[in-house]
């Protein structure tokens, strides 16, 4: 029998299809995934050959093994090695605020502005299955590039690593679960932001440059991570996943509100 | 008759200020309903809460048989709407948009494809089916976004502007495809500035200006407001036969202009044989008469004139 299709999956695949015609987006979306990908590559494999023995013995570095057991008994290349590409791990958190903040801020202020929200809503789609597929479109490719890179980096830095013990400090169980379990948090915050900003703004880019707002406790933890004050541990790992549901589910909580058929038609300006 | 769509002190409010302000309506099913109004006068916001899409401050309404507010799904389901701004995707071919806001009101895709074919072939856009809806002139979009507010066979259609900034010939086209939707037996409710376009498609018309000032068929809003009339020409100057006219006991009002002799009358059908006679006792020399025909434009600026002056 023809059946009529999920609502859900049905402007998911709209959105694709808009999607993979915007060039401009696509390489917006596709340039910091390659650069990040790339560019811990190319300074781990620098560190691991060109670093001097004198920098490895600078009282700092002394300090940061004290802090971090992981850098126990590392050579000066190793540890050179280890230190470097650490603090760069740490920004593929940055890409599940950048690219969902991209692809969430055409798909609602885009709609938003060739007036296509009212027709929309006209239907007997729910506002929870609009939002939802907007999250979604929002979420689920991020989510997949971020990790994807994140691969390529593990990989490609199996091949640079001057040792086993570098790799397994920097894919550390604590990077692991930041990414598994932050990368879909950040994603999902990030989207609900876009449409809280969707409801003032309607320029796509005035709202990215909003939202990338939240990049700013993501420098926290490099910085953290950078002067020895934070440790990518599990622990530390599940701890931010919890602050971030927290954070997530407030924040959608405020998109839900806000994406409400009378809210968008009368009071989104 | 069973109205399709029905009101009963619809009130809404935006804070303090009142946007429609106890709206009675029964429309009955299968008719054209024109809903005339200034720029502001709330028809946007009226449109909006019968078709389910913000809610009533206060009063009732039902659309198909759903209560407003209460059973708004089932609304949004049964009615079609054609908003003030066409709202396509840019990006999608017609035919994409098409098929993608039927499967959003539930038709099953195949069904979909079909519907999507005819209406762009009744609307002579076939040609264009696989062409991207950002080339479009304002006409294509307007005839494309007509087709979307039909494609699940609503009972009730909700047109806003239709034919705002179209070129004659698309007018025509939309204006000939609001009478099939019509012969379909689909009651419209049509919002429009274009009086004659309303003259030439409603059978029901209410003015409104945030409260309902009249409603009626064309002729019964000319009649209730003007009157009915006959307008006679006569040979040289007609000022000294509007005395005459004005002699009669069943006469209203004669006025006289260039020629042109208006008399205001209640059964002109009954009463036209004894004017002319008597005109042409006192020695007209009549060219001919003729029943006088108020615009609609006349009715609607009347009506609001009424209402300015309080």
């Amino acid at each position: 029998m023809d059946k009529a299709p999920n609502k859900v999956v049905l402007i998911l695949r709209k959105e694709w299809l808009e999607l993979r015609q915007q060039r401009v987006l696509l390489l917006g979306m596709l340039a910091p995934p390659l650069i990040f990908a790339v560019m811990p590559l190319a300074f781990a494999s620098f560190a691991g050959q060109n670093l001097m023995e004198e920098d490895a013995n600078m009282p700092n570095l002394n300090d940061l093994i004290k802090l971090n057991p992981a850098l126990e008994g590392m050579g000066p290349l190793e540890l050179g090695q280890t230190l470097i590409t650490q603090q760069f791990s740490i920004l593929f958190l940055l890409l599940p605020v950048i690219l969902p903040s991209v692809i969430a801020s055409y798909s609602i202020i885009g709609e938003k502005t060739s007036r296509t929200l009212e027709p929309v809503l006209a239907t007997p789609v729910s506002t929870r299955e609009l939002l939802l597929a907007k999250c979604l479109i929002g979420v689920v490719p991020s989510v997949l590039i971020t990790w994807l890179v994140a691969t390529i980096f593990a990989i490609g830095l199996s091949f640079v690593a001057v040792s086993p013990r570098v790799l397994e400090a920097i894919i550390s169980p604590g990077w692991v679960l930041v990414l598994l379990l932050c990368a879909p948090l950040l994603c999902l915050i990030t989207v609900a932001a876009t449409v809280a900003i969707s409801s003032r703004v309607s320029d796509p880019r005035t709202a990215q440059q909003i939202s990338v707002v939240l990049i700013i406790p993501i420098m926290g933890l490099f910085f953290g991570q950078l002067t020895g004050l934070l440790i990518l541990s599990p622990i530390l790992a599940v701890i931010g996943a919890i602050i971030l549901a927290l954070l997530a589910a407030a924040s959608l909580w405020i998109a839900s509100a806000l994406f409400q058929r009378e809210t968008i038609l009368t009071r989104w300006s | 008759m069973v109205n399709a769509i029905e009101t009963n002190g619809l009130t809404r409010k935006f804070g303090e200020r009142v946007a429609v302000d106890k709206l009675d309506l029964a429309i009955p099913q299968g008719k054209v309903f024109g809903f005339l109004g200034p720029n502001g006068a709330g028809k946007t916001t009226t449109v909006r809460m019968l078709a389910a899409l913000i809610a009533p401050t206060a009063g009732s309404a039902t659309v198909n048989g759903h209560e407003v507010g209460r059973e708004d799904t089932a609304i949004r389901r049964s009615v079609g709407i054609l908003t003030e701004t066409p709202g396509l995707y840019d990006r999608l071919t017609a035919h994409q948009n098409l098929v993608f806001f039927a499967q959003l009101y539930e038709v099953p895709e195949k069904r979909a494809i079909g519907r999507a074919d005819y209406y762009l072939r009744a609307l002579g856009l076939e040609e264009r089916r696989n062409d991207k809806v950002g080339g479009f002139s304002k006409g294509m979009r307007q005839k494309l976004a007509l087709a979307r507010a039909v494609m699940h066979e609503p009972a009730v259609v909700f047109l806003d502007e239709p034919t705002a900034g179209l070129d004659p010939e698309a007018s025509r086209t939309v204006r000939q495809f609001v009478k099939e939707l019509r012969s379909e037996g689909r009651t419209i409710f049509l919002t429009t500035h274009n009086l004659p376009e309303a003259d030439e498609l409603c059978d029901l018309i209410g003015v409104f200006q945030i409260r309902l000032l009249q409603i009626g068929t064309p002729a019964h809003l000319r009649s209730l407001l003007f009157g009915r009339g006959t307008v006679i020409k006569t040979e040289g100057d007609a000022s000294r036969w509007a005395s005459v006219a004005t002699a009669l006991p069943f006469v209203r009002q004669a006025t006289a202009q260039d020629g042109i002799l208006s008399v205001t009358l209640d059964d002109p059908d009954a009463q036209n044989p004894a004017l002319v006679h008597a005109l042409v006792a006192a020695g007209a020399s009549i060219r001919y008469v003729e029943p006088m025909a108020h615009s609609l434009e006349d009715v609607y600026l009347e009506l609001l004139d009424e209402k300015n002056m309080g």
